[in-house]
């Protein structure tokens, strides 16, 4: 008993004389700062640095351009970000502190969809708009949050494109085998395209999850294998399809065409693949070979991939993330200065009314905050070494290739 | 236990968790929202790591998988506040705790007559099990995509509640451990064999200390659901808890009553000291803090205190050799 | 399931179980020996597919090449770590050592993740995907080769604790540790020495893992996990009832995996408890260890 209270007393006077907390950032008057919890460190830690560049990026910017004007005063931004370190509680947390430490003006969307589910109940709770730019399950906009908007394409749209590109080369191309890892994200993009090809009166001979870091998926490769099916579709992250080409190849799988929602859009994906990347399809929220014409600060995404460019030099391909990211910071500028206050439910309501075109396409958000009006791309990676954008063919670059060697029977290089 | 006159010294013992007590329930008044949310967290890993001292520190089985319980307890809670039903919360947790309780005897039985490693790597299996099954009942969980609870911004509502249920645990514990019930679990934990010659029904016993660390646990689950708002597999059936509350009562003392709370206030402290001041390198010194722990008070903060109390009171010198007399005694030369 | 597509998921688990036994392997050698549960094994695994990939990257050397190389500079990392760690908690209760390993498993893990980064690596070489055609079955070249070498380091392994004198000292050290010192065994040396030979077959199983799968710095755990199943399932009493531990582990996963891949994790779970209740002391072991 007695050694109880000696010592837990110390460790409660500690606790009290002991700051937990950094002190309040002495924030400029005319500074609107917006937070997130980006995963700069961890599993998506790539991904995550993209996430920060492209919000630092737009947010420089405009403050180069003048800042943004609202309701007649000139306000430069601040972005405050911290590293959830690709864990999804650790972004709770980061979120609370942001809002009730830090006390940011508005929030910005951590990096892929498991951590804005859990960030947007705390956007809700406080009511404080958050524009999220790289978590694209729709599940999170089902529970009727208000404070969330989504930049981005939903995730049912992802493997939408590839179909399209394959039927346009081979109208006779009918059975589909898609793998999806067992998460929210993966799942409905999974489910989205398996839909899809169900109304273009397509057969989905082989639709099933694997788990989470998966170290192994031979055995879902054998069943698909023996149902011969033209395409292939992946929908995962760059580790699950890494792993499914590299046993596809093993067990000699070879599609008309394999595609993959996450991973070819990476220069990691071709890096670790080198040759065996060629002929793969990728999903691509936006890429620099668009040709849309916005109402924003850049206008053309070939404007926007040269200034970010100089800005970063050490960029090669610029990846998507990076520019959905900047493309939330646009959706501020352009609400606060429609909206003319700060004040948060005002600003939330403007956000959800707003329709532009920007950089990165059309950006407008449904009842429930998706922005549905906006299209996915596809990329392929080609025999000289680059990617491509294939797809929506208006715009894209080259054609496509079609159909893909079998893996056996590739000149080696 | 023969009765004993109140002396001196349990009185000022008394006296001053008293004062603890007061001093917490004044934390939500001085301490800004967000200092609040790691008090709860404080709070909240107390209640696990009691439940866990219960099977871990008192009976002697090292369990594993106690995740599972707090994960149960989370899905419970927030399935029934979500239903057509609309569960209120305080019911829902109790619904909660009493299912994790159910699925530990059923579970406990087969799996409490194992020991040592084999006892601890089912108790594994079984949160992996169960986490899978979360993510894969789709029609009852949401699988992977998670469930949200309704959305609930007082962070003085989960502060007391958790500051309640500890104390409650407090206890609870206090009073099993003294009853006939905590000597049967020491003895277990000492010697099994000579305890059933003693007439000691073993099993019914172990599994009451496995169900009643279930609850512990399920009861954390739900208060941390509700104050998460989202739940899903990944996040709620994670190895880091189970660690965590295994962490804080060895820091603390495990078979001690107090130990588990003392060292979960520890843990939470440097963990966010830790994490606030060494971002990037932060589990490195985590890791660091465990091993040293681990090498040199392996049996918690309550026994180095006892044995510095000693000092203090002219009962034992105080030898440097002393600090090492632990490692010494595990080390093989 | 057609018999062509059950030929292949047998083959596909025949495979995987090379290299899981290899990766249990250590692992077995140093809990039946020293009682140590090393969760810091995974930690091992990931250090030995990061030191092939980067001789792979920086110098070209070849992965199969790197294997004894990795080995070597695995054992002298845990023979240190031994020396100075681990060696401290020896004969303390389980927990002790479950939680300093899991404490050294945080720090390794993490240290690997500061200095070289989360990015995913793995090896690729000319030969990557190719294999043997066998009927309908297809068995990849380095697949194959794993099985051989995983087979190999467990005959040498057991070879080594039956022939030499050495290896002796480790096996009696192991079943009595006062009688072993008595005849003028060097305890502790031993321990070290049978610590670095379980990092040095760990760090062999990274290397192998680098050309197989996608790593990064977080794949350690979930190997340990698996390396502790497998050793429970194969039974302590011998380091080659790893070898039947993974062949269950690999029929269990792939099958399963074949069926109801989310479940995978949740049946061989499902197996090893009903096993471990059953018959506590694993198929082969011996009831002495249990």
């Amino acid at each position: 008993m007695k050694q109880f209270a000696g010592c837990a007393a110390l460790a409660i006077v500690a606790a009290f004389a002991v700051p937990l907390a950094n002190p309040l950032p002495a924030s400029a008057a005319d500074t609107i700062v917006l937070g997130a919890a980006i995963s700069i460190t961890g599993k998506t830690a790539k991904e995550g640095e993209y996430t920060r560049d492209g919000y630092q990026f737009a947010i420089d910017t405009l403050n180069q351009n003048g800042g943004i004007k609202v309701g007649g005063k000139s306000y430069q931004l601040q972005l405050k970000y911290y590293d959830d370190e690709t864990k999804s509680e650790r972004t709770a947390q980061l979120f609370e502190k942001l809002v009730n430490e830090d006390k940011v003006n508005f929030l910005l969307g951590p990096y892929a969809s498991a951590p804005t589910g859990t960030a947007a109940p705390i956007a809700e709770k406080y009511k404080i708009p958050m524009v999220e730019a790289n978590g694209s399950a729709e599940s999170i906009f089902t529970k009727g949050y208000k404070y969330s908007f989504m930049v981005l394409s939903p995730a049912k749209l992802y493997l939408r494109g590839i179909i399209d590109v394959v039927r346009k080369k081979d109208p006779s191309a009918k059975t589909v085998a898609i793998l999806g890892e067992n998460e929210p994200f993966s799942k409905e993009v999974a489910q989205g395209v398996a839909e899809y090809a169900k109304q273009l009166g397509m057969n989905v001979v082989y639709h099933e999850l694997y788990p989470s870091n998966t170290q192994d998926v031979s055995s879902l490769l054998t069943n698909v294998k023996a149902k011969n099916p033209d395409i292939v579709l992946g929908a995962g992250h760059l580790q699950d399809s890494l792993l499914i080409v590299k046993q596809a190849k093993d067990l000699g799988v070879s599609p008309r065409a394999m595609g993959f929602s996450v991973g070819p859009s990476s220069p990691e994906f071709r890096a670790n693949l080198k040759q065996d990347a060629d002929y793969l399809f990728g999903a691509t929220q936006w890429t620099s070979a668009l040709k849309y014409v916005g109402e924003d600060v850049w206008k053309t995404p070939e404007a926007y991939a040269k200034a970010f460019k100089a800005k970063y030099p050490k960029y090669g391909v610029i990846p998507y993330q990076v520019a959905e990211s900047s493309a939330a910071v646009i959706v501020y500028q352009k609400a606060l200065e429609k909206a003319g206050t700060l004040d948060p439910k005002k600003v939330r309501d403007v956000i959800a009314a707003l329709d532009f075109t920007s950089f990165y396409g059309q950006i407008k958000f449904d009842s429930r905050g998706v922005n549905i009006y906006k299209p996915m791309a596809v990329e392929q990676l080609q025999p000289d070494g680059n990617k491509y954008t294939v797809y929506p063919t208006e715009v894209a670059e080259k054609e496509a290739l079609y159909p893909m060697p079998p893996w056996n029977r590739r000149a080696s290089r | 236990m023969p009765e004993r006159k109140l002396s001196r010294r349990q009185v000022i013992a008394a006296a001053s968790i008293l004062v603890l007590l007061v001093a917490l329930l004044f934390v939500p008044k001085f301490r800004s929202e967000y200092e609040l949310l790691n008090y709860t967290r404080f709070l909240i890993l107390a209640l696990m790591a009691q439940g866990w001292n219960l099977i871990g520190g008192y009976t002697g089985y090292a369990a594993f998988g106690n995740v599972a319980f707090f994960g149960i307890g989370a899905y419970t809670t927030g399935l029934l506040m979500i239903s057509k039903w609309a569960v209120p919360f305080f019911p829902a947790m109790f619904c909660g705790a009493i299912l994790a309780a159910l699925v530990a005897v059923v579970i406990g039985l087969p799996v409490l007559r194992l020991k040592g490693h084999y006892f601890a790597i089912a108790t594994l299996g079984v949160a992996e099990a169960t986490r899978e099954i979360a993510d894969t009942w789709d029609s009852v969980t949401q699988g992977s995509t998670g469930i949200d609870l309704p959305v609930r911004s007082e962070g003085e509502f989960f502060y007391y509640s958790a500051l309640a249920l500890v104390v409650l645990g407090v206890i609870a514990t206090a009073l099993l451990v003294r009853s006939k019930l905590g000597y049967a679990w020491v003895a277990i934990r000492e010697d099994q064999d000579a305890a059933r010659m003693l007439g000691i029904n073993t099993t019914p016993l172990k599994v009451l200390a496995f169900a009643l660390s279930a609850v512990f646990a399920a009861l954390a689950g739900g208060l941390t659901a509700y104050q998460n708002i989202h739940v899903t597999p990944g996040d709620f059936f994670k190895l880091e808890y189970t660690l965590q509350m295994i962490i804080a009562t060895i820091i603390g003392g495990s078979g001690t009553i107090f130990g588990p709370v003392l060292g979960a206030g520890v843990y939470q402290l440097l963990s966010t000291y830790v994490w606030t001041k060494f971002i990037e390198l932060h589990p490195t010194v985590l890791g660091l803090i465990i091993i040293f722990f681990i090498i040199f008070a392996p049996r918690g903060l309550m026994s180095l205190v006892s044995e510095g109390l000693k000092v203090v009171r002219g009962q034992k010198r105080f030898r440097w050799q002393g600090l090492l007399a632990n490692v010494r005694a595990h080390r093989v030369t | 399931m057609s018999s062509a597509e059950f030929a292949q998921i047998a083959v596909n688990a025949i495979l995987l179980s090379g290299i899981l036994a290899l990766v249990a392997l250590g692992f077995s050698l140093v809990w039946g020996i020293m009682n140590i549960v090393n969760l810091a094994h995974g930690a091992f695994v990931v250090l030995g597919a990061y030191f092939t990939f980067y001789l792979n990257e920086l110098a070209g050397v070849d992965p199969f090449v790197s294997i004894p190389l990795s080995m070597v500079t695995l054992f002298i990392i845990g023979f240190i770590v031994q020396r100075v760690l681990i060696n401290q908690v020896v004969r303390a209760p389980l927990l002790a050592t479950f939680l300093l390993t899991f404490g050294l498993e945080i720090l390794i893990v993490n240290l690997v993740n500061y200095f070289f980064k989360a990015d995913l690596r793995s090896v690729t070489t000319r030969y990557s995907g190719t294999g043997w055609t066998v009927g309908v079955v297809r068995v990849p070249y380095i697949r194959l080769a794993a099985l051989g070498i995983a087979l190999v380091l467990v005959a040498l392994t057991a070879w080594f604790l039956r022939a030499t004198r050495q290896g002796r000292a480790i096996r009696a050290t192991g079943m009595d540790i006062d009688a072993a010192r008595l005849t003028g065994v060097k305890v502790g040396t031993i321990y070290s020495l049978t610590y670095a030979i379980g990092a040095a077959l760990a760090g062999a199983a990274g290397s192998l893992l680098s050309m197989i799968v996608p790593f990064d710095p977080n794949i350690g755990g979930p190997y340990t996990q698996r390396a502790f199943v497998i050793s429970v399932l194969g039974g302590l009493g011998e380091v080659a009832n790893v070898v039947l531990g993974a062949l269950l582990y690999a029929f269990v996963d792939v099958f399963v995996g074949a069926r109801l891949p989310e479940l995978s994790q949740a049946f061989t779970f499902a197996a090893l408890v009903i096993l471990l209740v059953l018959r506590p002391e694993g198929i082969a072991g011996k009831k002495f260890y249990a």
